[in-house]
């Protein structure tokens, strides 16, 4: 009888594992041990256990006082639109972002971080307030398996070798820009506003730029156009890690009336005085002879 | 009693191995057709489809073949001819050789609905339609790609503007080389013709398919419904169930179809109640789309914009409005709430 009940306790938990859907998230360093002033690069993965997910956000904390971000390398990430692009905030990089129709797989990379040692001692990467979400319409939290690694980092003059990691080539400009200019009643008043995106698979994207005729700022999605009456070329540039641009042009919608360009009305108006002011004289000076 | 004991063992032997093996098999699903090659690679010294040359690899041609008087043909880098150092008997000898023959692309093949407009999505967004042919045979090349990781959506849109549920993959792309993604299988298209029936009175289940597939459908309740029905010629399916097993209250449905062994994932999943009055469902098209923010009937980058917008704002009383018909009524906006516009995501 005893047998039985160890036996079906063994089946309870099999069929529990077979079916607690557990995603899991690796950060994978190649090294547990550096030297003091190497450089190298830590990967965030997850792994879906064969579930469709499509939404991840979290935390990753690390010892700023032994080891600094040199970097954030996102450009072959299976995130297809980050909501919170992965940055440094005092030790801490909070990323969140989707991937539009679902992710299964084994082994996706979120983004990697490089990292440079600073002194010796030892350290831990906390993975904090992670939460992966299922592909299932309601944006259910699945289970997750977390591990926090841990690395050492010793003196110079020890005898291990230099770790550091290879700098990224990237000569290819982004992706195409997918750009939409649009109106909504629900955001900036109702006012036109432009919505653009690009990937960068090699270094990622930079940052992107906004140019309203001649006048260039940088700027995010969605961006608030100044020149509403829509009356000036749009330029959008995305620009990767490395520099490299992409460019998408909008012709401008509408053509400026001569009076709505008011430098050039401002010159006929300093030319129509200038006239009127020469003809006077002389008239005048005609009617003194 | 021996015997006994020995029965006991092999009815837990089977219920291990019921739990074990069963819903793995089930859970694949769908996904087992996918296959993604790599058709040409440009640069291993190997002639492939879509290469003029790779390397020394000149596929039998020289330059007598490609009409000059002598010389050396030679491979560019990007596997097309060179014919710079060939010679021509007369004057004037040619310079090198043509355009990009070997481009990075992917090639997608696979089953939608016949003659149904087929979409594919890049990294979220839509790159390309196609038409199937009447067989729901469908062929599309995309190129112009960077080396790396990508993730690609395909969906069918049935004859009467119905969407499958999209169905996505990563691929890596490797530079120079054409990979091709077959045995794509597109999820049926679903739709009811009521969105509350009478217990007792029957419901059309309906929508399109490949050609001649076979539909199983799914209706789900506190037990599981699975019936089966042909799809015609032009993968129309219907199929008639018999709302009397059902318990009053909220149900669902579901399809995949199988064909020649390739069997689909399942389709979207339309809902419907049980109760005393019928009442019909409203047309199709004109059903509003979880995640469509802007109500455009699609749901891409403008409403992700838009979400992103209201991202840890306190969103006002218009848009609380929006946010609890379209996303899951939490009145801010989060995590969650793109991951529902991730899943009902059209691009």
């Amino acid at each position: 009888m005893r047998k039985i009940i160890v036996f079906t306790f063994i089946l309870f938990f099999l069929f529990l594992a077979r079916f607690t859907f557990a995603a899991e998230t690796i950060f994978e360093i190649k090294n547990q041990t550096f030297r003091v002033g190497d450089i190298f690069e830590a990967g965030f993965f997850v792994n879906t256990e064969d579930e469709d997910i499509n939404a991840i956000e979290g935390k990753i904390i690390f010892p700023e006082e032994i080891i600094s971000l040199k970097e954030i390398r996102d450009g072959n990430s299976i995130i297809n639109f980050w909501i919170d692009k992965p940055k440094n905030s005092n030790g801490e990089i909070m990323f969140s972002g989707i991937i539009p129709g679902g992710y299964s797989d084994k082994k996706g990379l979120v983004f990697s971080a490089v990292f440079q040692s600073l002194k010796e001692g030892q350290g831990i990467f906390g993975i904090n307030n992670v939460k992966i979400l299922k592909n299932d319409g309601e944006g259910t939290e699945a289970n997750i398996k977390t591990s926090n690694p841990g690395f050492y980092i010793l003196k110079q003059d020890q005898l291990f070798p230099s770790s550091i990691a290879p700098e990224e080539k990237d000569i290819e400009p982004p992706e195409p820009i997918e750009l939409i200019m649009t109106s909504d009643p629900e955001i900036f008043n109702g006012k036109q506003f432009l919505v653009f995106s690009s990937q960068d698979k090699v270094s990622g994207i930079d940052h992107y730029e906004v140019c309203e005729g001649k006048k260039c700022v940088i700027a995010e999605s969605p961006y608030l156009l100044e020149n509403q009456n829509l009356s000036k070329e749009i330029t959008v540039k995305a620009i990767d890690r490395k520099g490299n641009e992409r460019v998408a042009i909008l012709p401008r919608q509408k053509i400026e009336k001569w009076y709505e360009r008011y430098l050039i009305f401002a010159i006929i108006t300093i030319l129509v005085i200038v006239i009127g002011y020469l003809i006077s004289i002389i008239l005048w000076r005609g009617g003194k002879k | 009693m021996v015997f006994l004991s020995k029965i006991k063992y092999f009815f837990f032997f089977a219920i291990f191995c019921v739990l074990i093996f069963f819903p793995k098999g089930a859970s694949v699903s769908g996904v087992t057709n996918l296959r993604i090659e790599i058709l040409a690679l440009c640069g291993n010294d190997v002639q492939e489809s879509g290469e003029e040359c790779d390397g020394v690899d000149l596929a039998g041609s020289s330059c007598v073949s490609k009409g000059y008087a002598g010389g050396s043909l030679l491979c560019n880098a990007n596997c097309t001819f060179n014919t710079s150092s060939c010679t021509s008997g007369g004057g004037g000898g040619s310079g090198g050789g043509g355009g990009d023959a070997v481009i990075t692309s992917v090639i997608f093949s696979g089953r939608a609905y016949p003659l149904s407009k087929v979409g594919i999505l890049k990294d979220g967004q839509l790159v390309l339609t196609t038409i199937a042919g009447p067989d729901s045979n469908f062929n599309a090349s995309l190129s112009g790609l960077s080396s790396g990781n990508y993730i690609f959506g395909v969906y069918g849109e049935d004859n009467q503007g119905r969407r499958s549920s999209l169905f996505t993959f990563p691929v890596f792309i490797t530079r120079g080389a054409m990979t091709q993604v077959s045995g794509i299988f597109i999820s049926p298209s679903i739709a009811v013709d009521k969105s509350v029936v009478e217990r007792g009175e029957d419901i059309a289940i309906f929508g399109q398919s490949a050609s001649n597939a076979e539909v199983t459908i799914s209706v789900n309740s506190e037990e599981e419904f699975f019936v089966k029905t042909n799809a015609d010629k032009e993968g129309i399916y219907l199929y008639n169930f018999d709302t009397s097993p059902l318990e009053m209250g909220k149900h669902s449905t579901k399809s995949k179809a199988a064909l020649e062994g390739g069997v689909s994932s399942f389709s979207k999943t339309v809902n419907f109640a049980v109760g005393t009055e019928t009442e019909s469902d409203q047309a199709p098209t004109k059903i509003s789309i979880k995640g469509d923010l802007n109500r455009d009937l699609k749901v891409n980058l403008i409403d992700f914009s838009i979400a992103a917008y209201w991202y840890k704002r306190s969103l006002s009383s218009d848009f609380k409005k929006i946010e609890a018909e379209k996303l899951n009524n939490d009145g801010k906006i989060n995590i969650v709430d793109f991951s529902i516009m991730a899943f009902y995501w059209t691009g």
